[in-house]
């Protein structure tokens, strides 16, 4: 990607990427749920009066959904990314809407690391900043578990250095 | 009632004077009981005010299940129906009974307000009284027939920071709340209620005038016109149904906020502004100076004749979300002329000047994201707050200073990127305020997007407003002994 470097999302700094397990996790989830959809699919061939066209119809589009969002997926996971500056840390992502979150270090109130079932068996971890705002999204998924902790307790104490009240 | 030293407020037409009891004459003796540690309960009548409040849920669960028909008229069901409007009432009471032998609230020796709770499951709270962020007294229709108010207390918190203690004599009501006030304020705590001086006040008929002219509802309430005169034309009488919808919809919205924001008056006391609002249910909110998060001027086109502005602000743990989710509409005043509206601003924003700041306007290039409101938005900052201007219509002017600049958030939709234009959001605490820079030129939005981040990391130090009143001392107040409290963690 050209631009990266250049536009008003991402200029000039040093942006962290966030681990490609991600992808897999995130597609086993797609996975998991496309099931479903396999099982709806296959009900609708098997239901007496339902057109056949109806059932290809819908196996057609659950299709190309899955295409879509696998590919997006790996678009969308590789659009995360974050950097540690001096006084605040930045968190962008997004394709077609971009976003790039500046939380001063001072404005912090809480870190959260989590981490669900499947992203635990592939070693993938979320943390979450907070602040007193609830618009504030500060969210960097798909980080290593060793990274996301080293992270939380960096961001924890600059935090502490800086707080004040609200 | 008593010496109770309530200034009289600047008449305001008909009503009954807000923060004080329906004058039915039922007013209860004593007050909350204390006991030896100095430990206070809340007025031992509550169980009483809460069985009664139970009273119209009974009434309305008989009506409905009369209208569904469930049963039919007779000595029988008129006993049980009689039963029922025994038995609602006498279990509320009962547990609002066991809920008050459990309550207690008290000052500790640490300068904390404790208030333990729970029937079954004990809950004890503490709150740090240096990061309090308003003290509301409230009175619903129940409580005011009893001249009983009930005092919420919010402090700095992501959940469940409120606590609310029901029901108090109004009078007591009010000495907590000054308490509170002037130990949160770092001053003694026998200050007594501090005095107030009227500011402004809103006239029930400006408010209900106000109302049917904002944007939306005045479009609806014209659009509603329209289909009853096309229906009518027409015959074509399903177009009526419709208006039903965008009528009702717009009278119940100007009804329900001409009750909540009746006899809407603001005045300073030391405190820090006092607000008064309310027809059935009464509520006095004080907003310390410092404690305001964000402000929003909200002019809508039909208010421009008589020059009208609303306030609207987002305060630490007052509103926010509803139970609903719905974002609570807290204002400084519903209604004011645009003088008056910069003079309430003036005392919780001090030196703020729109005029003479330096506003950078949206691109021209971004008439095609925004055709109608891209000639005002604009973004202006100075050495205390930042502000954004939007809306033709409806126009907006959002503030939020530095220091309450919780983080910054750079955005780009679909539309915004063919023409390299960018948002620029300033997150501030939960409330009707939203701050947001539309359609700047990218790259400008991302150098004022950095730049504020770092102007809130910088305004962090030089924010005096925790212990406030301790700073600009009074005269004749003493001052406690920092360490008491804990500065803010």
């Amino acid at each position: 990607m050209a631009d990266r470097t250049t536009d008003a999302f991402t200029s000039d700094d040093v942006w962290t990427p966030v681990s490609p397990r991600l992808i897999t996790a995130r597609r086993i989830t797609l996975a998991l749920v496309m099931l479903l959809a396999v099982a709806g699919v296959v009900a609708l061939f098997l239901i007496p009066g339902v057109p056949r066209a109806w059932a290809l119809a819908a196996a057609g589009v659950a299709l190309v959904v899955f295409v879509w969002l696998w590919w997006l997926i790996g678009r969308r996971v590789r659009s995360f990314g974050y950097s540690e500056r001096g006084d605040d840390l930045l968190v962008t992502s997004g394709i077609m809407f971009r976003r790039l979150v500046i939380v001063p270090y001072g404005r912090m109130q809480l870190v959260d690391v989590k981490a669900g079932p499947i992203d635990r068996w592939l070693g993938v971890t979320t943390v979450q900043l907070h602040t007193a705002a609830a618009t504030t999204d500060a969210k960097i998924p798909g980080l290593v578990p060793d990274v996301a902790a080293a992270l939380r307790d960096r961001l924890a104490q600059r935090g502490e250095q800086r707080s004040t009240g609200l | 009632m008593d010496p109770e030293t309530t200034p009289p407020l600047p008449p305001t037409g008909s009503g009954s004077v807000v923060g004080d009891d329906l004058g039915l004459g039922l007013q209860l003796p004593g007050d909350g009981t204390v006991d030896a540690a100095g430990r206070r309960r809340v007025h031992p009548i509550t169980p009483l005010v809460h069985a009664v409040s139970a009273l119209p849920i009974a009434l309305i669960v008989l009506f409905s299940l009369s209208i569904g028909g469930a049963f039919a008229i007779g000595a029988r069901t008129v006993f049980l129906a009689l039963a029922l409007l025994v038995i609602l009432p006498l279990v509320v009471g009962g547990i609002s009974y066991l809920a008050w032998r459990n309550l207690w609230f008290w000052f500790d020796d640490d300068g904390d307000f404790r208030v333990d709770s729970g029937i079954l499951t004990k809950k004890q709270r503490r709150l740090q009284l240096s990061r309090l962020q308003s003290v509301d007294v409230t009175q619903p229709l129940a409580a005011r027939v009893f001249s009983l108010a009930e005092v919420t207390v919010e402090v700095a918190g992501s959940h469940d920071s409120r606590v609310r203690l029901r029901f108090l004599p109004l009078a007591a009501a009010r000495d907590l709340r000054s308490e509170l006030l002037a130990r949160a304020a770092g001053l003694r705590h026998d200050v007594g209620e501090a005095p107030e001086a009227p500011i402004a006040s809103v006239a029930p008929r400006d408010l209900a005038v106000s109302l049917v002219l904002r944007t939306v509802t005045a479009g609806l309430l014209l659009l509603t016109g329209l289909i009853i005169v096309f229906t009518v034309l027409t015959s074509g009488w399903g177009g009526l149904v419709l208006a039903l919808f965008t009528g009702g919809l717009p009278i119940l919205i100007v009804v329900g906020e001409f009750m909540k924001f009746f006899n809407f008056t603001v005045s300073q006391s030391p405190d820090g502004l006092r607000l008064r609002f309310g027809l059935a249910k009464t509520e006095t909110r004080t907003v310390p100076p410092g404690r305001v998060q964000a402000i929003e001027f909200v002019e809508p086109l039909l208010w421009r004749r008589w020059n009208w502005v609303r306030l609207r602000v987002n305060i630490a743990g007052v509103g926010g979300t509803d139970s609903n989710g719905n974002t609570e509409e807290t204002l400084l005043i519903p209604v004011a002329t645009r003088d008056i509206a910069d003079d309430i601003v003036a005392r919780v924003l001090p030196g703020l000047d729109l005029a003479g700041m330096d506003w950078q306007a949206a691109p021209d290039r971004s008439r095609r994201r925004s055709p109608i409101q891209w000639s005002r938005l604009a973004v202006a900052w100075d050495d205390h707050v930042f502000v954004a201007r939007r809306g033709r219509l409806t126009r907006r002017i959002m503030v939020i200073p530095h220091v309450r600049t919780q983080s910054v958030r750079l955005t780009q939709g679909p539309w915004e990127r063919p023409l390299d234009l960018a948002s620029v959001h300033v997150d501030s605490t939960p409330g009707p305020v939203k701050v947001m820079a539309l359609h700047l030129d990218a790259g400008a939005a991302r150098a004022i997007a950095d730049a504020q981040a770092l102007r809130a990391e910088r305004g962090r130090a030089q924010d005096r407003t925790t212990r406030w009143a301790a700073e600009q001392l009074r005269d004749g107040a003493s001052v406690e002994e920092p360490g008491a409290g804990q500065p803010d963690a």
